[in-house]
This record gives C-alpha cells, structure tokens and sequence, in this order.
C-alpha cells in the first residue's frame, strides 16, 4: 500500500508540476518515489525500464547518469547503527516474511470507500471493507519492523510496478512487491467501546483485530459498554458473524450507557497484570463520554500507562474539525496516550496500523 | 490548497537568499511546497540540509521555527509547556489581594490561559497567517526517539495539537515543513512516506565554486576554484570526518587571510586545520599535500 500511495504522490505531482522534460520526470519522480539513497539503483534502474519503453533509452541512461554525478553517500558515510531491537519479555513470533502476500489493490473501489466513514456504508460495501481491512494490517506489519533480514533481494518497493501504477492515474491496479523483513511480534490489546454510536467503528476494529490475530501471537480484544467482555476466544475461532452477535450481546446484556473507567478496570485487575498488553500496544476504541466519574478513567489510564508500552486512543469524533476532547472521560484519558488518532474510515484506520506498529522493533 | 510554485521560479529564489540549490533539490523543495508535504533532506554533515530551510523561509518572506533534534526530546520541548513559575505566581498574587467579600471567580485566576502557556516550535508553527507563512525546521529527526517519530507523523497529519487544558489547536494555515536527517538511523517507513525526500550530495566543483564565491565575493575566483577541487579531492580520501561546504568557507576564508590568492603547497599545511577537524585526517592530508594541491590547481588552470 505503500508503494501505491508514493505512486499516488507522483501522479500529484505531475499534476500540480507539470514538466515536458524528462529531466523534470525524473526529479519529480525520484522526490516523490525514492524512499531513501539506498534504493537508487533500484529506483534509477526502475526508471530507466520503464520510461525507457516510451522516451528515447540512450538519453534516459545519459540523463540518468548525469543527474546521478554527486549524491551519493561518501564511501565513508556513517554506517547506519544497526537498531537494537527492544527488550522483550517473550521470544520473537514466528516469522512472517515467507507469507509476505503480493498486494493487488482495486485502486478505483478502494479510493471511493477509503474516505467513507464505517457508519455509512452499506452491506455490500462492508463486505468489501472488511477485505481491504485486511490489507491494512498486513501493509502495516511489513513496514513496521526496521530489522532487514540479510535477505538482499525481498526487501524495498517494486519500483517498476509502482511507477506502472503511476503512469495510469486512473489506475485500475496498484502493485507493491512487499518487503521481507523479519517481525518482532509484540502484543495487541484491543478494548472497544460498543454502546450506541461506537458500534460500526468497533466493527471494524474488530475486524482488524481478527485478521491480526490471524497473523500474530499475542492478540487481544476486548468489548464494553457498562461492563467489560472478552472477546480474544472469538478472534481466531469464529467467524464474523459469531464475533459481531457477541458484540451485540455485550451492549444487550448490560443495558445502555458507557462506563470506561470501570470496564478500563476490569481490563488492567483481570488481563493487563497478567501481561495480556505487557511490552506491547493497547488499542482503546471510544468517544470518551463516561457516564461515570471521570477520574475513575484518569487512574485506570495511569496504571495502564504502566503495564504497557503504547496506548493508542481512537476516537472516530476526532475527524470533526469542531470536535474538541470535551467528553470528560477523553480529557481525563488523554495525558497518558502516545496516539490519538480518529479511525473512523479505511484512510485513518491506516494512521491507526501505523500507530500500532509503531513501537514494534 | 498552497499555491504551486515553478521548480525553477523557486531555484531562483533561492540563489537570490544565498542558497544554490541543483536541480533536484530545487524539485523536492517545490513538489513539498506546491502540494503542502513535508520534505526530508538527508546528507553528509555540512552539505547544506539546514541552510536550505533557512533559504526556503527567506524566499516566501516566511518565519523560520527551527526544532534542533535530540535524544529525549519530549513534548514539553518540542511543543508547549506550562509557565509553571508564572502560575505560581498568579496563584499568590491572587492570594495576597484576596478581600473578603471579594467574589470567588474573581479571586481564580484562569491557570491555563494564554499568557501561561509557553509555545515551542510545534506549536508555534501552527499560528501561520496568510500575511505570514512558517517554515518549520525540524533538524536532524534521527537523533530524536521513536515517540517523538510516532507523535510527529500525528502532527503532519493532522497540523492539530491536543492540549488537555485547552483542547485542540489547529493550523488554519500549514506550515512548510523541512526534517533533515544525518541518517545515524533508519527513519520510519510511515514518516519517510509523508515526505518528499531529497539526498543532498557533496557538491560538484561548479556548484561549490558557485557557494563560494556566493559567500564570499571578495575572494578571488582562481583561489575558489582551487578550494573547491581540493575539497573534492579531500573527500575522496577515506577521511573520518570528510570536509563540508561550512569547512570550504572556512578554509577559503583562512587562505584570504594568508594572503594566498592561490592554493599554494606553503599555505596548504597552516591552513588545514579550518578544513580538517581530526589530527589523523589532517596527518593524512598532509602526508599527500603535494597530490592535493596539484590536484586543487586543476587540469586546465596549469601550475604557474
Ligand atoms: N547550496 C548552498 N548554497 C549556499 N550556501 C550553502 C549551501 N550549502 C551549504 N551552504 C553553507 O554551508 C554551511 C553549512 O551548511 P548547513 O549548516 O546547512 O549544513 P548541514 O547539512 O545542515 O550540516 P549539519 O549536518 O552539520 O547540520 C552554511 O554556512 C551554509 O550557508
Ligand atoms: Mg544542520
């Protein structure tokens, strides 16, 4: 998805800075595309292939190689530290690189229902959603580990296709060759506020909790409303439709209203001490609005704060401009996240991948 | 939406402020501009990644906030704080004028206000107008950790800043945003892909002539050139440290002052050590003086 969207950013580009020069092509096409100095070689013979079919091929290599003259690292660059990886108190997961799906993305279905809020599609359209939701988790998991196995040839962007992509703007199909790392599997909790209004966002997230589940160990979730039910049996065995009639039950059972401060409590007293979030990620899904004393929810956040390593706050009211984190229980939540981020469509649910992956080595 | 602005309008500019920028720079530079994206400047040390934010700033007559990257930088730093001094000081004052009578609201004074609240550059950086734009420099991002990544790909995002106390603040007009990274580590993916990045090379004996003589218009041209080789040519060696356009400014500089209007082999040595900042980078120079100054006189300028 990565590639898709710097291929995206080219086409911007091209747009907005338009160039009769294929020098300008270039240039415009390596600020948008070139993810590093790295990956020249690979962008250069990318470039080469793939503008060599439609412009003169001697002039692009003489051009390529001109532009190419200085910027390159010295030979006595710094060498890039190696990045530890984290302490962790479990063994690394098993590892995903050799399941590193090939991605086709349906550019055309996808841009239409990537800026849709979750609450306003339709059937149909959430069935396409939940497929594309998939794709969210595995792009975010293959960029998220920075440790390169020694594997030469797997990693990086497929530049050929990106550009390919690029060129037809319309673009039917999107390709990125994803990247072969080596993951660090930390847990992820996933507690979501169900009552009213949250229901079609929990939806999705339990959806992207399932299909992460499905790929990692150590994944969690958790629905609320007044009280607090697991949902972590459901993940891997069910499928969408047990999971989403047990959320249901979760708001019928326990009738209306919200408590996050106790259903938070429930959370860190039965599963958070036993480490279900130790050294990992913990996801909360609400809009903040507590029924109860919200100084409840500001404790509850400061133990958590200390049983995990990330916590990150999705509220689907976010993405309102006016929107303001009044609800008392979100004031009283908000010093102890890393991330707030609003996650209501397929676009921002990207940011929330991203934010979960982000403390992964 | 911001304005498209001409690669080569913008090249301009820059040359106008000070600034050479080759043509793939001057790219970056306008692609982040014209479509409000950050740009991410890598290279070597001294190659120019902060000075170009500075010449972009000078161009559109823009603020420059700059944000120096470190290990720990922390909200508190790199946003707002709280005048906690001045809160204090409120609260006595407040005390010692307390009258009886006097009614409660008056007597609290409003803790979180405006005048408590101390803007770093993030912040900051969200007050541009439309008289008044803002260039944000956040300089050397890799120094700084994970979180401040992860909290800064947020504020890109979004232009928004959530402040407990006071609710969200938002940008009515972004900011133009500049990282530079010495690439000391690996950014994230996440980030790099809201970016448009740009390596800044060491540059060609042209474009550093060009710098040179931009600086420092009293020097003269032959003794510029003879800088500018023998800088290319010190950066061939393996150096520990290899020699910035800061260091050929210097060295340029500490030659006028010599006297020398050429790079001569008796100027060579006493002036190395404003190009050079190791003793073994400097033995190593001065074990080759002979190669680098004839190198430095060039091919075509002869040695007479
Ligand atoms: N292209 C240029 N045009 C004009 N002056 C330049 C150019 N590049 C660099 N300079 C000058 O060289 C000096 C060093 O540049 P600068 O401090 O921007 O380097 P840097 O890449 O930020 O280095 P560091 O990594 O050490 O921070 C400055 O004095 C600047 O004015
Ligand atoms: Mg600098």
């Amino acid at each position: 998805m990565a590639g898709t969207r710097r291929a995206q950013t080219f086409a911007e580009v091209l747009r907005v800075l338009p160039t009769a020069s294929s020098a300008g092509v270039y240039w415009r096409a390596r600020a948008a595309m070139l993810p590093s100095i790295d990956d020249l070689d690979a962008f250069q013979a990318a470039f080469l292939e793939f503008f060599g079919a439609i412009d003169d091929a001697d002039a692009l290599r003489r051009l390529v190689r001109t532009v190419d003259a200085p910027p390159r690292p010295a030979p006595n660059a710094p060498k890039r530290e190696t990045i530890p990886p984290p302490p962790s108190d479990r063994p690394a997961g098993p590892e995903l690189a050799d399941k590193a799906p090939i991605l086709w993305i349906a550019a055309s279905s996808q841009d239409r229902l990537s800026d849709k809020a979750f609450e306003d599609l339709d059937e149909a359209e959430r069935a396409a959603m939940m497929r594309l939701i998939e794709r969210v988790r595995t792009a975010a998991e293959l960029r998220a580990s920075r440790r390169r196995r020694a594997d030469q040839h797997g990693d990086r962007f497929d530049f050929r296709r990106t550009l390919q992509s690029a060129a037809r703007t319309a673009g039917e199909l999107a390709r990125r060759r994803t990247t072969r790392r080596r993951l660090r599997l930390r847990p992820v909790a996933f507690v979501l506020d169900v009552s009213g209004s949250m229901t079609p966002f929990a939806r999705a997230l339990v959806q992207y909790a399932r299909v992460t589940a499905a790929a990692r160990p150590a994944v969690s979730a958790f629905a609320f409303a007044t009280r607090l039910t697991d949902l972590t049996p459901l993940l891997k065995r069910a499928g969408d439709d047990r999971l989403m009639s047990a959320i249901a039950q979760t708001v019928r059972d326990y009738g209306g209203g919200t408590r996050i401060g106790a259903a938070l409590r429930t959370f860190n007293d039965r599963y958070a001490v036993r480490g279900a979030a130790r050294g990992g990620t913990v996801v909360i899904l609400s809009d903040g609005w507590e029924r109860e004393d919200p100084a409840l929810v500001g404790a509850e956040m400061a133990r958590l704060r200390r049983l995990t390593r990330r916590i990150v706050w999705v509220n689907p009211h976010k993405r309102h401009a006016a929107y303001e984190p009044l609800a008392r229980g979100m004031a009283a939540a908000l010093p102890y996240l890393d991330a707030f981020l609003s996650g209501h469509n397929l676009r921002t649910l990207e940011a929330v991948a991203d934010a979960i992956e982000g403390r992964l080595g | 939406m911001p304005q498209p602005v001409d690669v080569d309008d913008l090249r301009q500019g820059l040359l106008g402020v000070g600034y050479v920028a080759d043509a793939g720079l001057a790219t970056a530079l306008a692609c982040g501009v014209s479509l409000g994206r950050a740009i991410l400047l890598e290279g070597d040390a001294g190659v120019g990644k902060t000075d170009a934010a500075r010449a972009l700033a000078a161009v559109f007559g823009a603020q420059l906030l700059r944000l120096q990257c470190y290990e720990g930088l922390d909200l508190a730093a790199a946003a707002y704080d709280w005048n906690y001094g001045k809160q204090l000081l409120a609260i006595r004052t407040a005390e010692a004028s307390e009258r009886p009578g006097a009614d409660e609201a008056r007597r609290i004074p409003d803790l979180y206000g405006d005048e408590f609240l101390i803007r770093r550059p993030l912040l900051a950086a969200l007050g541009a107008t439309r008289e008044r734009g803002i260039v944000l420099l956040i300089d050397e991002i890799d120094r700084a950790d994970d979180e401040f990544e992860a909290f800064l790909l947020e504020f890109l995002a979004d232009f928004a800043i959530s402040i407990p106390e006071r609710g969200t603040i938002a940008a009515t007009h972004p900011p133009i945003v500049v990282l530079t990274s010495n690439r000391t580590r690996d950014l994230h993916d996440a980030l790099k892909r809201r970016c448009f990045y740009h390596w800044i090379g060491h540059p060609t004996v042209e474009r550093e002539i060009e710098i040179i003589r931009l600086h420092l218009p009293d020097v003269a041209p032959e003794l510029a050139g003879d800088v500018a080789r023998a800088a290319a040519n010190l950066r061939e060696r393996g150096l520990r440290k290899a020699p910035g356009i800061a260091e050929s400014l210097d060295w340029t500089q500490t030659l006028g002052l010599l006297g020398a209007r050429r790079l001569e082999t008796e100027v060579f040595e006493p002036s190395l050590g404003s190009v050079l900042k190791y003793p073994e980078d400097i033995d190593l120079a001065r074990a080759s003086a002979a190669a680098i100054v004839a190198a430095a006189r060039g091919p075509s300028t002869g040695s007479g």
